[in-house]
């Protein structure tokens, strides 16, 4: 069977890097691998081979067990829409000004249509391991999230808020003069435009069963999944890390682990200090060992309180940008991947 | 950056943006002025910076001179229906405020229209001497700066666009509206800050924003390498220092703020952080 790994984190703490390492890694345990990025920094997807790459995945030219995919950013309630619709309703959907507005405007159905390919390419059982980096957007919960956020509000959520009530039929936007509610409303907006969104949602509800039966599939696969969180010691990833031990568990699964990214030594906490070198270096010696004192408490007080097995990634200034940079990563830079927590042997 | 009138920060999420907000409206206070903090975007950025647990829509002085309120959707579209489009009593149509959600969620701009209206009406109402604004990071910035150009566009003949005007000229007025954009000298900080930064250009809402790099690590003069620790902490500062130097380089900062080591907490960041600012001020 196909196992997966879901790389999730806040941006910018090196999850693209920590899921390229993990995938490398696995390559070459000799595990058929496909790694799944979300807008990888240039340097990296170079590294991949992901200069020229769409969204299929495309074998690594000097790597024969890995695979790598970009995910589709753009692709959104578009994909849905085609799926998931009449193909009139479908071409009206996508052709609808608001149709774009309303995907921009609910960063769910971004993380959803990346929920939706990640599944995919786990259900294809073409590979052995598929890692997937998570889309950040929204929170990065989001991408977990998305299959239930989206059937619901598919699901006429927005139409009730309308009404106050049942879910309304056509009908009820065109009695339009005998409500003064929408009589207001058409008012402040002008008609057209209220006609129009409501033109808009009632066609995307019939890709309500759908969307929820896909949803509902999307959800299996990522509860079966093993989670990776991978954060810094800065208060913004370590809020987002705290969000996934809190919500994953009932969305998804326990993370396996969390990777401490740009971790400092714990030798450097409280060097000795010779008195020998300047009182500039003697300076930048303290202020370092206060950093690492910081990242330590930190780390420790994750570690305690989510009861998170936890992982550290070096800090160091150019992140790696080949395969066996990524490699060492995981081999020599001293980070234990809990190969046996994904179901790896 | 104090003689404007409202200060919008925004930046990539993690760079620091809701400390730097909050170091700004701190500085301010201690100048003397009437600052207003708005917290736009989620719950916490701000509020947390300033110790004094979560905001509401009503504001709270938190500091002498220091205001700070959170922008919360329902309560402001029912504010904006009732001041702004002048529909007295809007609480009593619960069903409008409602079917307005539901418009928020689905047409282009009206729910940013509704946010930065908020923020651009405390501007008018002349209470303060400076509205800071914890803008929204910058993937989404641009559609609440374009809010009132497209709610414009849309619903010409509505009320909601006939307010539309003014809220445009406030944000284009070089004298009393600045975007700052928080960055760090990294590599997706800075391209996404400099793919803003063409953005603002071309779209022409804002004036031309202010670039703050945050945590920039200070040079070393002194070259050597001492053996053990200390010389592997010097190693890695200076190897630090040039990759930030090659991100500086690509999007030159108008204000650098500097790494600040060892501290935790939201409250110390912002403290530290509104010190420096007046340093460098």
């Amino acid at each position: 069977m196909t196992r997966s790994i879901l790389v999730a984190g806040a941006g910018g703490v090196g999850k693209t890097t920590v899921a390229a390492a993990i995938a490398v890694a696995a390559a070459r345990r000799g595990l058929r691998t496909l790694v799944v990025t979300v807008d990888p920094a240039r340097r990296l997807a170079d590294a991949l081979g992901l200069e020229s790459l769409g969204d299929e995945p495309a074998p690594h030219e000097d790597e024969p067990m890995l695979w790598a995919a970009m995910l589709d950013s753009t692709a959104s309630w578009r994909a849905v829409a085609m799926r998931h619709a009449d193909p009139d309703v479908a071409t009206r959907l996508a052709d609808n000004e608001f149709f774009q507005a309303a995907a921009e405007h609910f960063p769910a159905s971004q993380a959803y249509a990346a929920a939706d390919q990640a599944a995919t390419f786990v259900q294809a059982r073409a590979w052995d391991l598929v890692v997937v980096d998570t889309p950040p957007s929204g929170g990065g919960i989001d991408f977990f999230a998305s299959p239930g956020q989206m059937a619901d509000l598919v699901g006429g959520r927005l139409l009730r808020w309308i009404t106050g009530g049942p879910l309304p039929g056509r009908r009820f936007f065109f009695d339009r003069a005998a409500r003064p509610m929408l009589r207001i409303a058409g008012s402040i907006l002008g008609s057209d435009l209220l006609e129009r969104v409501s033109e808009f949602l009632l066609d995307l509800r019939t890709t309500y069963d759908g969307v929820s039966q896909r949803g509902r599939e999307i959800e299996r696969v990522l509860r079966e999944a093993s989670i990776v969180v991978v954060t810094t010691a800065d208060p913004f990833p370590v809020a987002e890390a705290v969000r996934f031990y809190r919500e994953l568990p009932r969305l998804a699964s326990t993370p396996a682990a969390v990777l401490f990214n740009r971790a400092l030594p714990e030798s450097w906490v409280g060097p000795r200090i010779p008195d020998s070198i300047s009182p500039e270096l003697a300076q930048n010696a303290e202020r370092w060992s206060a950093e690492a004192l910081r990242q330590k408490d930190v780390r420790e007080e994750f570690s305690s309180r989510y009861a998170a097995q936890v992982a550290t990634l070096p800090w160091t200034p150019d992140p790696p940008t080949d395969l066996n940079g990524l490699m060492r990563l995981i081999a020599e830079d001293g980070v234990v991947v809990p190969w046996e927590r994904f179901g790896i042997a | 950056m104090l003689s404007k009138r409202l200060l919008i920060v925004s930046g990539k999420g993690g760079v620091g943006k809701s400390a730097v907000a909050a170091g700004i409206a701190m500085f301010a206070q201690r100048r003397g002025l009437r600052v207003l903090a708005i917290e736009m975007g989620s719950e916490g950025g701000l509020s947390s910076h300033f110790g004094t647990g979560s905001l509401d829509f009503e504001s709270r002085e938190v500091r002498p001179g220091l205001h700070a309120l959170r922008i919360v959707r329902s309560e402001a579209l029912l504010e904006y229906l009732s001041l702004q489009l002048r529909l007295p009593g809007m609480g009593r149509f619960g069903a409008v405020a409602r079917a307005f959600d539901a418009l928020a969620t689905a047409a282009p701009a009206v729910r940013e229209i509704i946010t930065i209206g908020k923020v651009l009406w405390e501007v008018r109402e002349d209470r303060w001497d400076l509205v800071v604004a914890d803008a929204p990071p910058t993937g989404q910035i641009g559609s609440y700066l374009r809010a009132p150009l497209s709610i414009g566009e849309l619903v010409p003949t509505g009320r909601i666009g006939g307010q539309a005007e003014w809220m445009r000229e406030t944000l284009a007025d070089p004298d009393r509206t600045m975007l700052a954009l928080v960055t760090l000298p990294e590599e997706l900080p800075a391209t996404e800050t400099a793919d803003a930064l063409a953005w603002v250009a071309q779209a022409d809402v804002v004036p031309p924003p202010l670039v703050i790099a945050n945590r920039v690590l200070p040079e070393l003069s002194d070259k050597s390498t001492p053996d053990g620790t200390v010389g592997e902490m010097a190693g890695l500062h200076r190897a630090l220092v040039s990759e930030q130097k090659r991100w500086l380089k690509e999007v030159p900062p108008h204000i650098s703020l500097p790494f600040l080591f060892g501290l935790f907490t939201p409250g110390e960041v912002a403290a530290k952080l509104s010190e420096q600012l007046e340093a460098a001020s």
